[in-house]
């Protein structure tokens, strides 16, 4: 009796002294927690302001003007067709395993079904060493009909030595938009890679913060821009589709690794033109911005706030040595879109991105510069009407 | 049944019990318990981004929020519920399916769960302070650098990464020694069951893989809390090297979701048509030779960023080889099949959908096996389209069709077979309604992780129908969880061996008391059970009856609440790294008061008694 009665006091104690070892990491919680109270209160009210702006109306849309243009399967250059072949050969080779596995798979399922109330086993085997041995090797044989292009391709294409005749271009990516710098020409420009056709083109990419991708599914060859790297990528240009459309034809790109918020707004195109209207393009991109109206010449003053992180060739903003941190707007004013390709270029919208750059890109690093109505209708003039180029 | 074993004396209901628990078999439920909740967060953020998705332009979703949606999707799928879901099935099956008692190290069994729950809860309160992970689930550098992004938004990625990741390696140990050195007498290792073996070479993945992301981690804690350059070009670190060191973790990481769910599928099919799994030798070397060379393919996912023609050559011939192995696999789950008298339970039904969906995403991963057309579908909805079909279609069915089968010997009760019929409709319709249109987006040229698109690119049908999907998708999970509930209440009482099966967890009671085996079994055969019930000639043998056993011998591993402790003082470490904030004292107090913690809960469990 007295052992049943002192092992319970055991274990009571026992239980005490555990509970209070248990507790101590509570008590020194506790102490934290008090400390942290005012900092944890502020940190769940930011909590609470991001679940409301998730679901606020938010501006930011992507104007069209490209025309189902991402395509990966309808290649104009050699790259590009080459990928595709090969993209050709590999589906047809991929549908007919899975059928290969499916069509069998289907017939066991119906044939082999259980039928109602016969409860023995079926025969028991384990293996077949032949049947083993066949789809191991016909896999193999498969394979290497993907994989001998592919190493074909793979040597045409990539790890090229620069070509002479072709034309350099280096591509920077940004945060959020793509900056393309010819050196042979002088040229520095944004968002629209213009090109002649039919020409060899050399890009050297590279991203002047975070990693993104430069991709324009119509030319093949996506490559990723990597901050302390450069990576090369070659094309021929195809042939100009409307020689008698003046400004070339448009093909879209868009970056293809998430590099932020405004990922998803990050466009690039490239023009191709005859190799005529690229050399008046080359010519006329760097041409002193033609000032003649009086809102024009106000935009231009007002241009002054703008030379930090801009440049316009053939203005005193081109002097200033160094790369600027925002893109080039020379020919801003032929641009199709800005941006970087999230809205077409027209009064309208420019004058949403001069009143308020973060209304159109989520963490837009270009700052509200507090422009008046005014200002902004002036700068407006200047930058789409001044930089128009007529190539 | 009158004696009791000898850890009679503490109580084995209440939250307390569950808290100290050093039971595989609670722990298993804990896992699945976890990895079901974790799974709906995850699923939720799935359902706001298709519906942002659905049209274009649209404005419910802003673009920070859906890339942290994005982030916290593909993370917590991985790490939240895929792999805790199969350690669910590990820990519960693997002593049983082995002939043990329990697993090695029971203690540091209940550590691993509570390190992953404490993860994983550390991950997801990003949500409750608003600075949610934004920068995808492989988190690429340099944008998780400070610079880009100077919020604590990234420290809760690579925290709760490192966390969780310790967790796993801690199970990985624990199993990997169990397997190898708990099996019964007589059980050589080509007698395991084959869902033994794909644990043990997952085991093997994460002890290798697991610790070269928690390299990588520490080098980008330090890059952000401590100015260290790894991955900052300009203080003369390498981009790319955080791109190498994630994938070397992060492709043997899609053999670890991939290869139990394979073992699971081996079981249930065997099974369902009650004959052995063909080819059994086979799929083991099979298993084998995929994690091997699990580890000689990781760049395949950077075939675009300039590493030259000859990796790329190479790295795409190793990703091809991987895929023989693969392909036996799958034509040997047929054979398993054919010749056999299949019942089409809810279980079989998703073992057979995990056949033809990872056939399929299979396929269209030779496609972008090569780095040429790679160009064209890296970073664009094909992948998405191709990493789901092998992951949801592929892995999640599977785990689905595990918790079926299994669900019996766990609770005693069946699951409801009409429901669970329709369910695995809703979600095989559903998720292929989803997922298949992402192969026309992905050739369409709509690129990954974009949170709008312009209304004229061609996309704006199959993104409405993809959402349709997603739809039809969450309402199976919801009919899922229906059946789940109803059938812990009113499921029919499975007995042993509902489904007249061939390994040794059905030759316990449902569900098996916890020192699973009054004797335990000498093994003479694959596939022991099935050849204690039936002769070579399929006629049904009369079994013995059971031995008589002493329950008095038997020694269960006392309950402890160290690992909890020990866990907590882990999660206090990496939480310091986010209050420097708040002054340097109290993030580095933190810190150290977890340190100690651990330290000091480390001591008490020595000197515990076992």
């Amino acid at each position: 009796m007295s052992d049943e009665r002192s092992s319970n006091r055991f274990r009571e104690v026992n239980m005490r002294r555990k509970t209070g070892i248990a507790l101590s990491p509570l008590m020194s919680l506790l102490v934290m927690m008090r400390m942290w109270g005012i900092g944890a209160a502020s940190w769940l009210a930011s909590g609470a302001a991001w679940a409301q702006k998730s679901f606020d109306n938010m501006p930011y849309k992507l104007d069209g003007g490209f025309d189902n243009a991402m395509t990966t399967i309808s290649g104009i250059t050699e790259l590009s067709r080459d990928i595709n072949h090969l993209y050709l050969t590999t589906t047809i080779i991929v549908i007919g395993v899975f059928f290969a596995v499916a069509v069998p798979l289907i017939y066991t399922l119906y044939r082999f079904r259980a039928k109602e109330g016969d409860d023995t086993p079926p025969k028991q085997f384990h293996g077949n060493a032949i049947l083993e041995f066949m789809w191991t090797v016909i896999p193999v044989i498969l394979l290497i009909f993907i994989a001998i292009p592919t190493w074909k391709t793979i040597f045409k294409h990539d790890g090229l030595a620069a070509r002479p005749n072709a034309i350099k271009v280096h591509v920077i990516g940004h945060q959020w938009w793509w900056e393309f710098q010819y050196p042979d020409y002088g040229i520095k420009t944004a968002f629209e890679l213009h090109l002649p056709e039919n020409t060899p083109v050399d890009l050297s990419i590279t991203s002047a913060d975070v990693s993104h991708a430069f991709w324009i599914p119509k030319f093949g060859g996506k490559t990723s821009a990597i901050n302390g790297n450069i990576n090369r990528l070659s094309w021929v240009t195809p042939l100009a589709k409307m020689p008698e459309v003046a400004g070339g034809d448009y093909y879209q790109g868009q970056c293809a690794e998430l590099c932020g918020s405004s990922h998803a707004l990050m466009r690039h195109v490239g023009v191709v033109h005859t190799k005529e209207g690229f050399e008046r393009w080359v010519k006329a991109h760097n041409q002193a911005p033609k000032v003649e109206t009086a809102s024009q010449r106000e935009g231009e003053q007002l241009f002054g706030r703008c030379i930090a992180c801009h440049a316009i060739e053939g203005t005193p903003s081109a002097a200033i040595p160094g790369d600027k941190i925002g893109p080039n707007l020379s020919s801003f004013g032929s641009r199709s879109h800005l941006a970087a390709g999230t809205r077409k270029n027209n009064e309208e919208n420019l004058a949403i991105w001069l009143r308020n750059p973060a209304d159109l890109k989520p963490g837009a690093l270009m700052p509200n510069l507090g422009l008046t109505e005014p200002e902004i209708k002036s700068l407006t003039s200047y930058l789409r009407q001044s930089t128009y180029k007529n190539y | 049944m009158s004696a009791t074993t000898h850890s009679a004396g503490y109580s084995k209901t209440g939250i307390w019990s569950w808290i100290t628990t050093v039971d595989h078999k609670r722990i298993g439920i804990l896992y699945a318990v976890s990895a079901l909740l974790f799974m709906v967060i995850a699923g939720i953020d799935a359902l706001l981004m298709r519906t942002q998705l659905a049209m274009p332009n649209n404005d419910i979703i802003s673009a920070e929020t859906y890339n942290g949606l994005v982030t916290m999707h593909g993370t917590s799928m991985i790490f939240l519920f895929i792999m805790p879901l199969s350690a669910a099935f590990f820990n519960y099956f693997t002593p049983l399916l082995i002939g043990a008692p329990d697993v090695a190290f029971p203690r540091l069994n209940a550590l691993s769960f509570w390190i992953f729950l404490f993860g994983g809860l550390l991950l997801n309160s990003s949500y409750l302070v608003g600075q949610v992970p934004a920068v995808g689930w492989f988190a690429y550098a340099n944008l998780t650098l400070k610079q880009y992004n100077p919020t604590h938004s990234v420290d809760f990625w690579v925290w709760g990464i490192q966390i969780l990741g310790l967790a796993s390696l801690i199970a990985a140990i624990n199993f990997f020694t169990t397997i190898l050195n708990m099996r019964a007498p007589g059980m050589t290792l080509l007698k395991m069951p084959i869902f033994v073996w794909t644990t043990l070479v997952t085991q093997v993945l994460l002890i290798l893989a697991l610790p070269v992301i928690t390299v990588a981690c520490v080098m980008l804690s330090f890059d952000r809390a401590f100015g260290t350059g790894f991955f900052d070009p300009g203080a003369g670190g390498y981009v790319l090297m955080w791109e190498h060191l994630f994938w070397v973790f992060g492709h043997p990481e899609v053999y670890i979701l991939i290869l139990p769910a394979m073992g699971i599928v081996s079981e249930i099919l065997a099974t369902a048509s009650r004959k052995p799994l063909f080819g059994y030798t086979v799929m083991v070397y099979s298993s084998c030779a995929i994690g091997f060379l699990g580890f000689a393919v990781w760049a395949h996912h950077m075939f675009t960023v300039g590493m030259g023609p000859w990796a790329n050559a190479l790295f795409s011939a190793a990703t091809m080889l991987i895929a023989v192995p693969t392909g036996v696999k799958i034509f040997n789950w047929i054979s398993t099949l054919w010749g056999g008298k299949i019942r089409f339970t809810t279980a079989a039904l998703y073992a057979i959908s995990f056949v033809a969906m990872f056939t399929f995403g299979g396929l269209s991963g030779i496609m972008h096996s090569s780095p040429p057309i790679d160009t064209q579908h890296h970073d664009s909805y094909f992948v998405v389209a191709h990493f789901h079909y092998v992951l949801y279609g592929g892995a999640v069915m599977a785990l689905f069709g595990g918790i079926y089968y299994w669900f019996p010997k766990v609770t005693g009760r069946m699951m409801n077979e009409t429901l669970g019929k329709i369910q695995f409709w809703l979600y095989m319709i559903g998720f292929n309604v989803t997922f298949f249109p992402m192969h026309f987006l992905g050739v369409q040229g709509m690129p990954r992780r974009i949170y709008t698109y312009a209304p004229d690119q061609g996309w704006n049908l199959w993104n409405l129908v993809c959402t349709a999907g997603a739809y039809l998708t969450a309402l199976g999970a919801f009919l899922f969880a229906i059946n789940f509930f109803w059938s812990l209440w009113k499921g029919k009482i499975a007995g042993n061996d509902p489904w007249d099966g061939r390994t040794l967890e059905w030759s316990l009671p449902s569900p098996p008391l916890e020192h699973n085996f009054d004797v335990i079994p000498t093994v003479t055969h694959l596939d022991e059970w099935w050849h204690r019930k039936y002769s070579e000639d399929g006629k049904r043998k009369i079994m013995p009856p059971a031995p008589k056993f002493d329950p008095s011998t038997i020694h269960l591993p006392n309950p402890s609440f160290w690992p909890i402790v020990l866990a907590f003082g882990i999660l206090m470490i990496g939480t310091g790294f986010f209050l420097p904030d708040f002054g340097n004292a109290i993030a580095i107090g933190t810190s150290v008061t977890g340190a100690l913690i651990v330290l000091g809960s480390g001591f008490a469990w020595a000197y515990e008694k076992p």
